[in-house]
């Protein structure tokens, strides 16, 4: 099949008189997935995206050499990257108006690369936010983070949803993998995965495509692992490695180099972002209309019923407000922001925030925990030819392997472990002491026989940790921010601590000798894995949406994103938040046909 | 005007140290040499390239730091900062007193600037320089303007000084041509039909306890 290279164009003019079926707010994973779904349903949508629409095809480059770049791939020297210290050191917002930078951004955009991604992430000037520290990563164009995404698409599984029964901690989810189940699997055949099934309970198999390879280090480290039972798979990446003969806009992987550069990104979009993946496609059933530059600031409300009438939302190019309106309102703007709309939809019928009379939107907020991790090298391949490491889209997993049917004597749930080996396209010069001939020699030789891993634990649920509406601070559009009151507990430490000593051992046991050791716990949002601001569960006292993601007190409101999960899980959340959006949207889809919304 | 090269480097000691140069020996230094770079005078460039090289040095397997012109690298990086911005001025003006710093010291030990003196004393001096800052001498992350501790014994100077030069010719030398392709040898980013590596299909399977 030929592949479409160029973004299809976007109406200039959308039709605001009419009333569509369906509002959606936000293009990432949760509201790309909810654009696919209810169009193929037949129904008419309309999408908001905050935005613009970037073409990251050109945009991403990831074949240029940083040779051939002005700045090595670095963004103008005017832009300033937060940086770990200023996340630690100072409390939000970290980016003053009067900040003497012309622009700031959040710490990925620090990393080599970020040239690539600066049209991608916001200006943190003009989205500030309060309270305790946190370093929150935003992407406000169509399709938001997955244009960037970190690719690791890994299941949830009964260890996950139904942890409370489990352990007692929080609350179980309203469903169980076996609701879920069939929707990964669309999930996995619409848009591809990449990986090999281990046949684990605790991190159920997708329906994968062909899998990357391990390079020796990392095959070395798989066989020491195995001898204690813990797994080291190829990197489950939400990329497709076989082709998509159904996506026009999409080509299969064929392993180039560039995609360890952050903060990432595919420009032949293999791996998956929303808008070649759900909402190029979409757009093709004529159902779907994009309206970018579309800022909501509140869900509407009919007076007259309570229900949700539309969305107002700030328009970029001329800073008005204007109103859509549909017979149903879907949000998928990201966790945060999601909680933040719901709770800046204030009106007569819904005083404390549409959806909220739980009290729980913002409540609940959780993420995953990561710092810790160790970094070494496999003393028989120093010096060895140099062989191609990086030409794939991740290097391993390791999956949890604690408090399954062990019991951690002083702490709750698991973690695993992400980790690559070898050379990549630069190797890292610093770590080698001294200079000169010998300094150069070390570099050269020992390059190829890195290999490192760092943990992303399970935050647990708590009510106390949440994010409210800031009564002063308002963005660029005039619109309250959030105000994040949000720590990390005594389990999340116990476990980091767990999660470091873990990481040496491991490499130990391997025979790794261990060059780098970090025991110290990011900053929290590191892990740019927030849920839970909007949760699910079977009792309108102490949850905000049913198991179909619809508002327990508005019919026809549902929350489509990762602010619906009940709890973290140590997994990654993207392809868990696209299944259940897939599930939700066949129910409104079915819902909206019976008249019941 | 003819200028030796000794008279050159006399004035790399005074364009390092004085920021606002006069006008007649500012002009004298850009004629010292053609390769006056695009922040840099020519005697800074000069130094510039020579330490570079010394950190990264050309060998039998590859081209070092000077072939992958990791010099102009830097004095262009620092060409494009905005001195409006304190921290971007004040990295700048660092540069320039870390290229002073280390002819000072190398007058300091020698009588001679670091380019007047022999390969052994260079790499005394580089040797010194390299030495790891203790605890209390490592800039503070205090964020706001990225603040170095009250100073400074200059070879406290230059030591701070060799870990930017150091990460800064690292980066200019691993990004190049040279430093990508003849020195590291990196295979990547071309487009492959297969991954390499092994296929885990072919390794036996794990069997976790838990399960």
């Amino acid at each position: 099949m030929t592949l479409l290279r160029v973004p299809p164009p976007l109406p200039r003019v959308v039709d605001l008189q009419r009333t569509y079926d369906a509002i959606v707010v936000g293009s990432g994973a949760a509201g790309g997935m909810a654009a696919h779904v209810l169009t193929s349903h037949g129904l008419d949508v309309l999408l908001l995206e905050a935005g613009k629409q970037v073409d990251t095809t050109a945009e991403l480059k990831s074949l240029e050499w940083p040779y051939d770049h002005p700045r090595r791939g670095d963004m103008p020297y005017t832009s300033h990257a937060l940086r770990g210290a200023e996340y630690a050191l100072r409390k939000p917002p970290y980016a003053p108006k009067d900040s003497p930078w012309k622009t700031v951004q959040s710490y990925v955009q620090g990393w080599s690369g970020s040239d690539y991604s600066k049209n991608i992430l916001v200006d943190e000037k003009e989205h500030p936010y309060t309270g305790t520290n946190y370093a929150w990563v935003r992407a406000r164009v169509l399709g938001g983070k997955t244009n960037i995404w970190g690719r690791l698409a890994l299941r949830l599984s009964d260890y996950d949803f139904k942890g409370k029964s489990h352990d007692g901690w929080g609350e179980d989810w309203p469903i169980s993998y076996a609701d879920i189940e069939p929707y990964y699997d669309k999930v996995d055949l619409y848009l591809g995965i990449s990986g090999h099934p281990e046949g684990l309970a605790h991190l159920p198999d997708s329906k994968f495509q062909r899998a990357t390879r391990l390079n020796a280090a990392e095959v070395m480290l798989r066989q020491s692992m195995a001898k204690s039972g813990k797994v080291l798979t190829p990197y489950r990446a939400g990329v497709t490695t076989d082709g998509l003969k159904h996506n026009k806009f999409r080509s299969r992987c064929f392993g180039r180099g560039a995609c360890n550069r952050r903060a990432g990104g595919c420009d032949i979009h293999a791996a998956f972002d929303s808008p070649t993946g759900l909402i190029y496609p979409a757009l093709e059933t004529g159902h779907l209309i994009v309206r970018t530059g579309s800022i909501a600031r509140e869900i509407t409300v009919d007076p007259a019923t309570g229900k949700a009438r539309g969305v107002a939302f700030v328009d970029a190019a001329t800073g008005t407000t204007m109103e859509a309106r549909a017979r149903v309102v879907v949000v998928g703007a990201s966790t945060l922001e999601s909680a933040r709309l719901l709770l800046n939809s204030k009106s007569a019928a819904h005083p404390n925030g549409i959806g909220n009379s739980s009290g729980h939107v913002g409540h609940n907020f959780c993420e995953h925990v990561m710092g810790p991790g160790v970094d070494g090298f496999v003393k028989d391949l120093v010096g060895k030819p140099r062989t191609l490491d990086d030409g794939r889209p991740g290097g391993f997993y390791v999956p949890r392997f604690r408090n399954l049917k062990d019991k951690q004597k002083d702490y709750l749930r698991g973690y695993g472990f992400e980790g690559s080996a070898g050379t990549g396209m630069f190797p890292n010069a610093s770590r080698a002491p001294g200079f000169g001939a010998a300094y150069k020699k070390s570099v050269r030789e020992y390059e190829g026989a890195t290999i490192g891993m760092g943990g992303f634990g399970e935050v647990l649920s708590r009510y106390e940790n949440a994010v409210s509406i800031d009564p002063e601070v308002k963005d660029r559009w005039g619109i309250p921010v959030l105000r994040f009151d949000f720590k990390f507990g005594e389990n999340e430490k116990k476990m980091a601590a767990d999660m470091a000593n873990t990481a040496k051992e491991i490499f130990e046991e391997a025979g790794i000798e261990v060059v780098d050791h970090d025991r110290h716990i990011l900053t929290e949002g590191w892990s740019i894995h927030e849920l839970g601001t909007a949760r699910m569960g079977n009792d309108p006292k102490t949850s905000v949406l049913t198991q179909h993601q619809q508002s327990h007190d508005v019919k026809n409101l549902f929350v489509v994103d990762g602010s619906s999960h009940v709890s973290a899980s140590c997994q990654n959340p993207t392809w868990t938040i696209m299944a259940l959006a897939w599930r939700s949207c066949d129910y409104l889809a079915d819902e909206l046909r019976k008249g019941n919304l | 005007m003819t200028v030796t090269r000794r008279d050159a480097l006399k004035l790399a000691a005074v364009a390092a140290a004085t920021p606002l140069l006069p006008r007649g020996v500012a002009e004298a230094a850009e004629t010292a040499a053609a390769a006056a770079g695009r922040f840099f005078s020519a005697p800074e460039m000069a130094l510039l390239d020579e330490l570079v090289e010394l950190i990264i040095p050309a060998d039998a397997h590859s081209g070092g730091a000077r072939a992958a012109g990791v010099a102009a690298y830097i004095d262009g990086r620092l060409a494009q900062y905005d001195p409006a911005i304190p921290i971007l001025k004040a990295d700048r003006e660092r540069w320039k007193a870390g290229l002073a710093t280390v002819d000072a010291l190398a007058r300091e030990t020698s009588g001679k600037t670091f380019r007047e003196s022999s390969t052994a004393e260079q790499t005394a001096l580089l040797e010194r320089i390299a030495k790891p800052l203790t605890e209390a001498e490592i800039p503070t992350e205090e964020p706001e303007e990225r603040r170095q501790p009250a100073a400074e014994k200059p070879e406290t100077v230059g030591q701070r000084f060799f870990v930017e030069l150091k990460s800064w010719t690292a980066r200019g030398y691993y990004t190049s041509k040279v430093g990508i392709h003849d020195e590291m040898e990196y295979k990547g980013n071309r487009a492959i039909l297969e991954f390499s590596g092994t296929d885990v299909a072919t390794l036996p399977p794990v069997r976790p306890p838990q399960d």
